[in-house]
């Protein structure tokens, strides 16, 4: 290879330098009086061979490090391509740990490490108010709270409430069910958001009887096909028109989307225009959202505790009744930055499979560096021939580096290639949970890290055999025989050391994956609380400006529910606003005092409003007293049914059945007359709360019609079938737009599916770490198999002389499985102590399962002893087959 | 080849060096004025073979005691000029006292004689 940009001036400075030479020479010889031609040859003899004055002058400059650096690329490649299963093992190998570290990494970078898309993203929080005492550690604002809370606050620019709303889009096109953000003006400049046309709301705005609308991107485009005149025109909103007056730009998310709102994202944002009722809503409607801007200069625990004080005035701006309540129950606002409560919960679950796939390229290292001490000791006379031959200790260093570098880079290449298809298929499996942004590129930032965990491989599998090959001394290796043999004994040494550690980490990753393998399967075989199979649920929101009236929301579902219990194939039917692990509210009633005197204070339950059949539908049992029935309601006795969890809290020993609650301190009493089974309504992995059911039909019309909850007009249709319940979907809408064909249906799910999505989170880490573990298991296996099938060619001679002396076949299998067996056993108890210290950091993600399991560790250690000892059976085989004569002839 | 060397004393290892280093020190020049500078100054005994003349100036331009420069010669040439850094001013200081010690041993040992008249 030839570098002709630089070197050339060089090179031609040297002839010219030779050549003034000349010349001088010449021309001082004509001066004492020779012919031009005479002085010219005698100079040129004098000189002697100008171009070997130019080569030993040349050898001065010495080698520049473009230079060498290409030579010893081009020695690698010539290296590497001499051993193509070697170098194609070494390429995919790393390819797989480098691909994997890639794909995680995007993810952990475009979820942990990168910033919201907002104006200085790290002085924005999340506030909350909390109830700690009364059973609520963190809920969302109030209106009323929110308004003293802010004029009350001195730690904030500004404080903007938010909260999603699930509305008909109507008008042009098929009716769509979207998400519209009613948001505080202040919202967007505190965000730093602009509009990409039109403009955001005044304060003024921010008032009721102002129906003002701001696009979404995808909104703009997909109803609007993109036009450029959209500002001024009108668009339907629960069939009122709301004017545009902006459009927001494509990256622009907020509020971010959660798991409550299925990872979708608003599509329009309306003004919060809080009304004079929702202002009067003390100790209500704890749900809106709120973000607030750190004033510059204030440290988040000043904020923090700043916040705890103005809490206090909250608690005493609550009216008197209800005032006690939240001072005993301790109200308080919880300030959270911004970044760290989106991301809080999956932050262990995303560090967990980093560590994982860390665990993996080191394993996939130590392979390597245990097939590259393997070649080194073939290619000891290589070695010592170029030592002979003048190049120094660095040099060979340095070459042997560059060939891992060789072989990294081409791993990192190939991996990213693995990683972008890995990526798409890792993010079609990541559960709502984790909230991604926009898009997960592999930004720049994620290629440096391909590219740094390329080099930082190279350097951890070629470090130790370079210094290996480097420290060959010419004299060892040109002696035959004796002096190699013990220094392929010590190399050997080190070979087993990174089978060791191998296994070691191997055994990590295995008990950590088997660990969330039983915790998944625990978690499958949690009774819900429900039979999740044939039954199908439909969300069928009304719009509340259209159903504005009790009587028109409550008809309206009896209806519907009267069409579809009589569909064919429609065992029964029913109707709530909550299902089983698809959202819950919470509210607090006060169980009617015990016979001890003790005084009832409020207590949180979880309750559902229902209609029909729905408990039956559900599946959830009854274990005492009555189902609830269409007589139950408005104007007669109200009632309700508890689960067995309430039951046992409230009236421990006593018979539930009779017994009274109400809703908050003052509302109407409400009989119990039936217990039903526990229902895990928020997750399976969820403790288990006290519920409540109460008949939808003895509803207050006047709560209805307000519908604080937001709930009350977007019922769940549940209906058990007889065969696929899927199946059913189409015509239990086509019984809905019968009644309404403008209606948008969404949500159309089995509670199969429902319950699928439950546990997609735990899933996700279940099959990803599951799939690690195996890759390492694999990596594992394929080292002890390499290591020893070397130790097996080289000591080939050796077991040809034992056999020749008499021992039997079994007893030289036996040697090469003892020495295959050493390394495994003393792996896996290192990897034990290891995993027993590690596990406790995943505590979270497991459920029902101890860090420490037994089971889990003694289970995974048999499978890879019995992994690993079948990967030594095949050389141990191959040792057991070798015929003394030949072996002997061999050498 | 070897007989025309003959008649001429092999430099030192490491002398050669030192021989330019000297030379520069009277100011700037280049290699030819170097070698004919070596050679006049020695009475004609030393001839430096250009063989390792350029290669040592390569050298020592490449460890920083010389530094090089092309500059056009009074008759109109262009030639490659060599003068003394700073720091090929201190070598020269430190491996002139290092001849100067190793030059009194061989010396001492060559005329045992006048060790013993000192």
């Amino acid at each position: 290879m030839r570098f002709p940009f630089w070197r050339r001036s060089r090179q031609e400075d040297l002839g010219e330098e030779i050549e003034s030479h000349l010349r001088m020479a010449a021309r001082e010889r004509e001066e004492r009086g020779e012919t031009s031609r005479a002085a010219e040859q005698s100079a040129r003899r004098e000189f002697g061979n100008a171009s070997v004055v130019r080569e030993v002058t040349r050898d001065q400059w010495g080698r520049r490090g473009l230079e060498t650096l290409f030579q010893d690329l081009r020695y690698a490649f010539r290296m590497l391509s001499k051993s193509p299963g070697f170098t194609t093992v070494a390429v995919l190998t790393l390819a797989l740990g480098i691909g994997a570290n890639t794909a995680i990494f995007s993810i952990v970078n475009a979820v942990l490490l990168h910033p919201l898309p907002f104006k200085d993203p790290s002085r924005l929080v999340l506030l909350h108010e909390g109830i700690p005492k009364m059973g609520y550690p963190k809920m969302d604002f109030s209106v009323p709270d929110l308004a003293v809370f802010t004029r009350a606050q001195q730690s904030f620019t500004a404080i903007a409430a938010f909260h999603n709303e699930h509305v008909d889009l109507s008008g042009q096109g098929e009716p769509e069910r979207v998400i519209a953000a009613r948001v505080s003006a202040s919202l967007f400049s505190m965000l730093g958001a602009q509009p990409m046309m039109g403009r955001t709301f005044t304060q003024e705005e921010d008032a009721p009887g102002h129906a003002l609308a701001m696009l979404s991107y995808s909104l703009w485009q997909r109803r609007f096909g993109g036009a450029q005149n959209i500002l001024g025109q009108t668009i339907a909103v629960d069939r009122q028109p709301y004017t545009i007056i902006g459009v927001m730009p494509r990256n622009f998310v907020f509020p971010l989307p959660s798991d409550e709102a299925n990872g979708q994202s608003a599509e329009l944002w309306i003004p919060m225009a809080f009304t004079p009722v929702e202002f009067q809503d003390w100790g209500g409607s704890y749900f809106y959202g709120a973000i607030g801007r750190l004033k510059s200069g204030l440290t988040l625990s000043q904020a923090r505790f700043e916040s705890k004080l103005s809490a206090r005035r909250i608690i005493d701006s609550y009216p008197a009744a209800i005032g006690n309540f939240a001072r005993k129950g301790e109200l308080t606002v919880i300030v959270a930055p911004l970044q760290q409560d989106l991301v809080g919960s999956v932050r262990p679950l995303l560090l967990i499979l980093m560590a994982s796939v860390g665990f993996v390229l080191v394993i996939a290292c130590a392979n390597i560096a245990t097939l590259l001490l393997s070649r080194a000791a073939s290619r000891h006379e290589e070695i010592a021939v170029r030592t002979a031959l003048g190049a120094t200790r660095l040099r060979l260093l340095r070459q042997s580096l560059t060939e891992s570098l060789v072989l990294s880079l081409a791993g990192g290449g190939l991996g990213l290639l693995l990683a972008s298809w890995a990526r798409d298929l890792m993010l079609q499996l990541v559960p709502p949970s984790i909230l991604l942004p926009h898009q997960v590129p592999l930004s720049r930032t994620v290629l440096a890290f391909a590219f740094g965990v390329s080099i930082f491989s190279a350097l951890l599998f070629g470090l130790v055999p370079a210094f290996q090959i480097s420290s060959f001394s010419v004299q060892s290796s040109l002696r035959e025989g004796g002096g190699a043999a013990k220094t392929s004994r010590r190399r050997f040494r080190l070979q087993r050391i990174f089978v060791t550690a191998e296994f070691s980490l191997a055994l990590v990753l295995l008990v950590a994956s088997g660990l969330l393998i039983r915790s998944f399967a625990k978690l499958l075989a949690t009774n819900p609380g429900f039979r999740p199979d044939h039954v199908l649920t439909v969300n069928v929101p009304l719009p509340s400006p259209v159903y504005s009236h009790a009587v028109q929301v409550e008809n309206f579902y009896q209806q519907v529910l009267a069409k579809v219990s009589n569909l064919p194939g429609v065992q029964s039917a029913g109707i709530s606003n909550d299902l089983p692990l698809r959202g819950y509210e919470m509210v607090s009633i006060s169980p009617e005092a015990l016979a001890s005197g003790r005084t009832s204070t409020p207590q949180a339950i979880c309750q559902t409003w229902v209609m029909g059949n729905y408990l039956q539908t559900m599946g959830i049992p009854l274990l005492q007293g009555r189902w609830l029935t269409p007589e139950d309601r408005f104007g007669s006795q109200q009632v309700a049914l508890v689960s067995l969890s309430a039951a046992r809290n409230f009236w421990p020993g006593q018979d539930p059945i009779g017994k009274r609650v109400r809703w908050g301190v003052n509302g109407p009493w409400e009989t119990v007359v039936g217990v039903v089974g526990n229902v895990n309504q928020q997750g399976l992995d969820a403790p288990l709360v006290p519920q409540v059911y109460r008949p939808y039909l003895q509803l207050n019309g006047g709560f209805l019609e307000q519908d604080p909850f937001a709930d009350m007009h977007a019922m769940n249709i549940a209906v058990r079938t007889a065969n696929d319940s899927a199946a059913l979907a189409s015509a239990v809408v086509a019984q809905v737009h019968s009644l309404d064909p403008q209606l948008a249906v969404g949500n159309i799910k089995t509670m199969t599916q429902v319950l699928a999505s439950s546990v997609a989170a735990a899933q996700f880490n279940t099959v990803l770490l599951g799939i690690f573990a195996g890759l390492a298991l694999f990596l594992a296996a394929i080292g002890v198999y390499g290591v020893l099938a070397y130790s097996v060619a080289q000591q080939t001679h050796e077991i040809g002389i034992r056999m020749a002396l008499g021992a039997q076949q079994r007893d030289v299998f036996r040697l090469i499985l003892e020495q295959g067996a050493r390394l495994i056993f003393l792996g896996v108890a290192i990897g034990l102590l290891a995993a027993f210290g590690l596990t406790r950091l995943m505590a979270s993600l497991l459920y029902g399962v101890s860090p420490t399991d037994p089971v889990t560790f003694a289970g995974v250690a048999v499978v890879l002893v019995a992994v690993a000892l079948l990967a030594c059976y095949i050389p141990a085989r191959r040792a057991m087959r070798v015929d003394p004569m030949v072996a002997l002839r061999y050498e | 080849m070897k007989s025309r060397y003959q008649n001429r004393i092999e430099l030192l290892q490491g002398t050669l060096d030192l021989l330019i280093l000297q030379t520069l020190q009277w100011g700037a020049q280049h290699g030819y004025g170097i070698s004919q500078a070596i050679r006049a100054r020695s009475g004609e005994a030393l001839q430096v073979d250009t063989g390792s003349l350029y290669p040592a100036l390569h050298r020592l331009e490449r460890q920083k005691w010389i530094a090089a420069a092309w500059k056009v010669s009074e008759n109109k040439q262009r030639v490659r000029v060599y003068r003394l850094t700073a720091a090929g001013k201190r070598q020269l200081l430190s491996e002139r006292s290092r001849w100067e010690q190793l030059s009194e041993a061989i010396a001492g040992i060559l005329n045992p004689a006048r060790e013993n008249q000192a």
